[in-house]
C-alpha cells in the first residue's frame, strides 16, 4: 500500500482506488485521507474502486461500510465499483452482508449511480435499488 | 577340521527339532569352538544329531560310498540304513544325472571349494522322484586329508509346486507386477510388465524400481518406498493422486498401483500391481466435457437489448449448475457491461427453499456488479409456495412475464441512461 491515497478529482466526485492489501494501518490512513479530501473539496460523491486490492472479505466489506458511513456524513454519497465475478461470488458465498453497500459495474455506471442516488436523496427518498 | 556351513546347517536343522535337541545343540556348537576335538566324538556328536533331525544326512567315504543314513534319510528316501550301506550314493540320482556322473562333480565341488550346494531331482526306492535340496561339504582328518563326505538333504518338492503355482498366478495376472525388495531392487516381473513396459526381463532385475517412474517424482517415490517398507499393507498407491509411469522410450501413461507386502525368505518383499489406465482416463475426460457441455447449454446468457440479459433458467436448480448460472451471468455483465438482468423462472418446475436461495444469491453477487435484477415467469404456484414457505425475497422485482419484465428492464436502462447524462452535463457544468 503506497503512502498516499490515490485519489481522482471528476468534476464533483472523488474516485479512490484501493489498491494491495487492507490491514489495520491503511484502514486508518484511508479513513483520514478520504474523510479530509471529501471535506476540502466538498464533493458530492465518492466512488471506491476495489478492483486493486488483492482481497475483499467481510473485513474488507466493514471497513467499506465505515467509510461509506462517513463520507455521507460529510454530505456526499458513495457507490463502490470494480467487484469481478469471483469476488462477488465469494461475498455471496460468504454470507458477507453488502446490502448496505451501493455497487456499480465500472465508474462510468458508478457516475450515473451517484447522480441517482443524489436525486433519491434530494427527494429523501431512502430506497436503493435492490 | 569339520566346515562351519555344514555345522551351521545341522545346529539349524537342531534348532527346528524339539526341545531335547537343545542340549545337542549347545553341544555341538561347544564342540565345535574347542580347538582339537577328537574325531570320535565329533562323529558321535553328528550321528546324535543325525538321529533327531528330519534332514536326511548322510555321511560317505571318500570315493563316495554310503557310511552313514540317519532317520531322515530313510524317510525322504525309501531306502532303510542296511539297504543302502556301502552303496554308491548314485543310486539317488536320475538315469540322466547318473550318466552325467553329476554325484562324483558334486564331491569334486565340495572338495574344492569346501562347500557345495544345488537342487535337483533324486528319485525314491519305489522310483518316484523327489525335489532335493542338497548341502555338501568333505570331512577332513586331523592330518588334513579328506576321510569322507557328509551330505545333507531337504524334500523341497512341496515348496517348489508353491513356487511354480506363484509364477504361473504372477504370468497371468492381467496387471503388470513388479516385485521389489527392500532398498528398491527389481526382484522379479511378469510378462505383462514387459509388455506394458517395452522391457525385456533381464533389464529390470537388479535395477531400482524407480526405472519405471517418471525423472520428476524419483524423489518423491523413493520416499513413499522407504515408508511403505516400515509400514507395509495391502493399499492403493497414492489415493486421490494421478499417478504416471514411463515406459523403455520415455513415455509416460497414467497408471493405478495396488501395493501389498510378501514376507519371503529373503525379508520383505513389495508386489506392485500396476494397470494402465490411459483408456479409463480418456472416457472420464470425455464425459466430463461432455457434462460440461450440457451445462453449458442448459444455461444460456442472453443478450436481448443493450445492457439487458435474460437468463431463462430450465429444469431444477441444484447447487453445482446454481453455481455455474452465476459464473456465467457475472462474466457476461462484465463483459456486455450489462446494468439489468432477467432471470426468467418459468422453466423451474417447482421452486422450494434450496432454489429460492440459490436464486437470490446470484440475484446479490450480480447486485455487487451494479446490476439490477427482475425474476420473471414466476407462476401463482410458485408464488404461492415462496410466501408458504417464509422465504424473503427482499426488494426483488418480480414480473409475470418475460415481455412485461423486458418492459420494465428497458425503462430501468433508459433511466439510468437520463440519470447518467445528467451526470455528464453536471460533470461538463462542473468544470471551471
Amino acid at each position: 500500500v503506497s503512502e498516499t491515497l490515490p485519489i481522482l478529482r471528476i468534476g464533483d466526485t472523488l474516485l479512490v482506488a484501493l489498491q494491495g492489501d487492507l490491514d489495520d494501518i491503511a484502514v486508518v490512513r484511508i479513513e483520514e485521507q478520504l474523510t479530509r479530501e471529501v471535506a476540502r473539496t466538498r464533493a458530492a460523491g465518492v466512488l471506491i474502486d476495489v478492483s486493486g486490492l488483492t482481497v475483499v472479505d467481510s473485513f474488507t466489506a466493514r471497513v467499506l461500510a465505515r467509510v461509506v458511513g462517513m463520507i455521507r456524513l460529510l454530505g456526499a454519497q458513495a457507490a463502490v465499483v470494480g467487484i469481478s465475478p469471483a469476488v462477488a461470488i465469494t461475498l455471496v458465498e460468504l454470507g458477507v452482508p453488502m446490502g448496505h453497500l451501493d455497487t456499480a459495474l465500472n465508474v462510468e455506471q458508478g457516475l450515473a449511480l451517484l447522480r441517482r442516488l443524489r436525486g433519491e436523496a434530494v427527494r429523501g427518498d431512502d430506497h436503493r435499488l435492490d | 577340521v569339520w566346515l562351519a556351513g555344514v555345522e551351521a546347517d545341522i545346529v539349524a536343522a537342531s534348532a527346528r527339532a524339539d526341545d531335547r535337541a537343545r542340549e545337542l545343540e549347545v553341544a555341538v556348537v561347544d564342540d565345535s569352538s574347542s580347538q582339537s576335538p577328537g574325531r570320535s566324538n565329533r562323529l558321535r556328536d553328528l550321528e546324535a544329531v543325525a538321529a533327531l533331525v528330519d534332514e536326511g544326512i548322510i555321511t560317505l567315504d571318500p570315493a563316495g560310498r554310503i557310511v552313514g543314513w540317519n532317520r531322515g534319510a530313510a524317510s525322504l528316501t525309501g531306502y532303510s540304513p542296511d539297504q543302502v550301506r556301502g552303496e554308491a550314493v548314485s543310486l539317488l540320482y536320475t538315469e540322466e544325472d547318473r550318466s552325467a556322473r553329476l554325484e562324483q562333480r558334486e564331491l569334486e565341488a565340495a572338495r574344492e571349494t569346501g562347500r557345495f550346494e544345488d537342487e535337483g531331482w533324486r528319485v525314491r526306492s519305489d522310483g518316484r522322484r523327489f525335489r532335493a535340496a542338497v548341502a555338501v561339504a568333505p570331512v577332513l582328518g586331523d592330518d588334513g586329508g579328506l576321510t569322507g563326505y557328509v551330505k545333507v538333504l531337504r524334500d523341497v518338492t512341496a515348496r517348489r509346486a508353491d513356487e511354480s503355482l506363484f509364477r504361473a498366478l504372477l504370468e497371468s495376472a492381467p496387471d503388470a507386477m513388479v516385485i521389489t525388495a527392500q532398498g528398491g531392487r527389481i526382484t522379479l516381473v511378469n510378462r505383462q510388465t514387459e509388455k506394458l513396459f517395452g522391457y525385456e526381463r533381464g533389464e529390470l532385475l537388479g535395477r531400482p524400481v524407480e526405472v519405471l517412474v517418471p525423472q520428476r517424482l524419483h524423489g518423491r517415490h523413493v520416499m513413499h518406498r522407504d515408508a511403505f517398507f516400515t509400514g507395509p499393507a495391502v493399499r492403493p498407491m497414492g489415493m486421490e493422486l494421478d499417478l504416471f509411469a514411463v515406459r523403455r522410450d520415455g513415455s509416460e501413461f497414467p497408471v493405478e498401483i495396488s501395493l501389498s507386502p510378501l514376507r519371503g525368505d529373503e525379508g520383505l518383499l513389495v508386489c506392485a500391481a500396476i494397470r494402465d489406465v490411459t483408456e479409463r482416463r480418456e472416457q472420464q475426460e470425455r464425459l466430463k466435457r461432455q457434462r460440461d457441455e450440457i451445462m453449458e447449454l442448459s444455461t444460456p446468457v442472453i443478450q436481448v437489448w443493450d445492457k439487458v440479459l435474460a437468463l431463462p433458467i430450465i429444469g431444477t436448480l441444484d447447487s453445482g449448475r446454481a453455481a455455474r448460472l452465476t459464473e456465467g451471468l457475472l462474466e457476461k455483465i462484465a463483459e456486455l457491461q450489462a446494468e439489468v438482468i432477467i432471470l426468467d423462472i418459468s422453466g423451474v418446475p417447482t421452486v422450494d427453499t434450496l432454489v429460492a436461495q440459490h436464486l437470490l444469491k446470484t440475484v446479490q453477487a450480480a447486485t455487487l456488479m451494479g446490476a439490477t435484477s427482475i425474476v420473471s415467469g414466476v407462476r401463482p404456484e410458485t408464488a404461492q409456495a415462496i410466501v408458504h414457505l417464509g422465504i424473503d425475497l427482499g426488494r426483488l422485482r418480480s414480473r409475470n412475464t418475460l415481455r412485461d419484465a423486458l418492459q420494465l428492464a428497458l425503462q430501468i436502462v433508459r433511466e439510468r441512461a437520463g440519470a447518467a447524462d445528467a451526470a455528464a452535463h453536471s460533470v461538463t457544468g462542473g468544470r471551471p
